[in-house]
């Protein structure tokens, strides 16, 4: 089965051709990253302008690389939310055309299932298990018994991790996005600085804006002190309390569920940080990691096509009247 | 010659199909806060309605602004999705001659602290006043026609979709990937941007 996948939930518009949910044929991913630079960060606006002006080009340098035409497509699916609504709607509108001119069945994907399925482009899920999902916009604990099943643990009560990292870096003086600037910062500094362990209670929450305050805070008086600040060790002892509290509560998840599989999803996923954590306590607990390659850890179509396919297993399936939401539960 | 109209740049969504100088089917409604959800359902119905296939179509009318930024994203959308897919021609065309097309004047629409996206046009739709953003002023010429609600006094459109077709008919088709809105207005952070490097 093939599924024709849009994904343009925030600044990325993505179309991919993906058959039976874990053989990739065609993605095509056009960035905005560079013009959201000069703006220090995604203006919503913006994001859904350049979505409209790209979104046929995209379907059709998707179906060209894949050699395909729309008539081979089986199933249209699309990310219908959680994202800047304005973004979502541009996608949603096409996936929505696509299905009615050609009489496809059509179907809504949770932008954080997509995250999540990314990991089976690259290695068939085993279940139960964990996911750990961290992007810009979502920190997530999720507890998945079997396929297209989601219990969520818990999440961030306020910034998610992605966006504290950026904060960070901007206060630190990087440029945006700076959250990967911090990872490799991090690498370079020592942990000098006392910071607090955020949120360390006996939930699956997180909250990152009380840390995010503190290094602000610190940075603040640091400078008006007229100390020089240690832009590397602030990195390592922000990075260090960050990644901390995201092993120490996932591990705590995978024993109380007594779970063997871990995936890690989502933009910060890429945090080397984080990986070699996560690697580290999973080696020691005897836990089956499995993290997506780079390509599919920012936004893309492949993950929405390949969460698509067990979504249709499902039965989900959309109407043409199908609106895009800005918060939606993963279910 | 079948056509398809489609108009998401107001609260008013206008779907219509026209079959050789005949209105086959007219969706103008002015209720619609919900467009996104709205136009795909008026769309099926319009087919439905005037028993034709997607693929009967010969041209399709979009009207891409000036308007509502999302709406007109809306309504763009699928007009480009659907030229660009069964490969029909397009044309764009103002929400601002499409609101004039039934009473001729000037067609406002408000775009909030005083200002207004507004365009004068005559009988023929010829263009007397270019469509632009505006601060509202005497000098644009009545009677004003607009859905929206202001202080003085303004009539509701009345539309005249062949009338604007028939003036459009022969308008050269663009390449469908370079249809793209026309706002009439940069973006906040885009005017703050250009605002800042200039000082």
């Amino acid at each position: 089965m093939y599924i024709l996948a849009i994904e343009s939930s925030c600044d990325e518009t993505s179309v991919s051709v993906i058959k039976d949910g874990h053989e990739e044929i065609s993605t095509v991913i056009l960035s905005q990253m560079n013009t959201h630079a000069n703006y220090g960060g995604v203006v919503p606006e913006i994001a859904s302008r350049m979505h409209v002006e790209n979104i046929t080009i995209v379907i059709d340098e998707a179906l060209k690389k894949a050699d395909m035409k729309m008539e081979n497509i089986d199933v249209i699916a699309v990310t219908y939310g959680p994202g800047l609504i304005g973004s979502l709607l541009v996608g949603l509108m096409a996936a929505k055309t696509l299905a009615f001119i050609y009489n496809k069945p059509l179907i809504p994907v949770h932008h954080i299932a997509g995250h999540i399925y990314a990991n089976n482009l690259v290695k068939r899920l085993e279940f139960p298990l964990i996911a750990l999902v961290v992007s810009g916009g979502h920190t997530d604990l999720i507890y998945m018994k079997e396929d297209y099943s989601f219990e969520k643990l818990g999440s961030t009560l306020d910034d998610a991790v992605g966006e504290a990292y950026d904060k960070v870096a901007r206060v630190i003086g990087l440029p945006y996005p700076g959250g990967p600037l911090v990872d490799k910062l991090a690498f370079e500094g020592k942990d000098t600085y006392d910071l607090p362990l955020p949120l360390d209670d006996d939930s699956y929450n997180f909250s990152f804006s009380g840390l995010k305050s503190a290094v602000i805070n610190l940075v603040h008086n640091e400078r008006q002190r007229g100390n020089e600040i240690v832009k590397e060790n602030i990195a390592c002892s922000f990075q260090n309390r960050v990644v901390e509290i995201l092993v120490k509560k996932t591990m705590k998840a995978l024993k109380e569920y007594k779970v063997e599989n871990l995936i890690v999803a989502g933009g910060v996923a890429a945090n080397k940080g984080l990986r070699n954590a996560l690697s580290t306590a999973s080696l020691k607990e005897n836990i089956n990691l499995i993290i997506p390659d780079m390509k599919y850890c920012t936004d893309n179509a492949a993950m929405i096509g390949a969460a698509g396919y067990y979504a249709y297993k499902r039965g989900d399936r959309a109407g043409l009247d199908l609106n895009a939401k800005a918060t939606i539960p993963l279910r | 010659m079948k056509y398809l109209f489609i108009d998401t740049a107001t609260t008013n969504l206008v779907v219509a199909i026209i079959i050789n100088g005949k209105i086959a089917y007219m969706y103008d409604n002015n209720d619609n806060h919900d467009m996104s959800s709205k136009m795909m359902p008026v769309l099926y119905e319009a087919f439905e309605k005037s028993n034709l296939k997607p693929t009967d179509i010969d041209k399709i009318f979009v009207v891409n602004g000036p308007g509502s930024f999302t709406g007109i994203r809306v309504g763009l959308t699928v007009a480009k999705t659907m030229a660009y897919t069964l490969n029909i021609p397009i044309v764009t065309i103002s929400s601002l001659e499409v609101m004039a097309s039934g009473i001729c004047g000037t067609a406002l629409i408000n775009a909030r602290r005083g200002y207004v996206f507004a365009g004068t046009y005559d009988e023929d739709l010829n263009v007397l006043y270019k469509d632009c953003y505006v601060l509202m002023n005497g000098n644009l010429e009545k009677p004003y026609v607009s859905y929206d609600d202001f202080e003085f006094e303004t009539m509701k459109p009345k539309l005249n979709i062949l009338k604007v077709i028939l003036k459009h008919e022969n308008d050269e088709p663009m390449n469908v990937h370079k249809v793209n809105p026309n706002y009439l207005k940069l973006t906040e952070a885009e005017e703050k941007f250009n605002h800042d490097r200039e000082n």
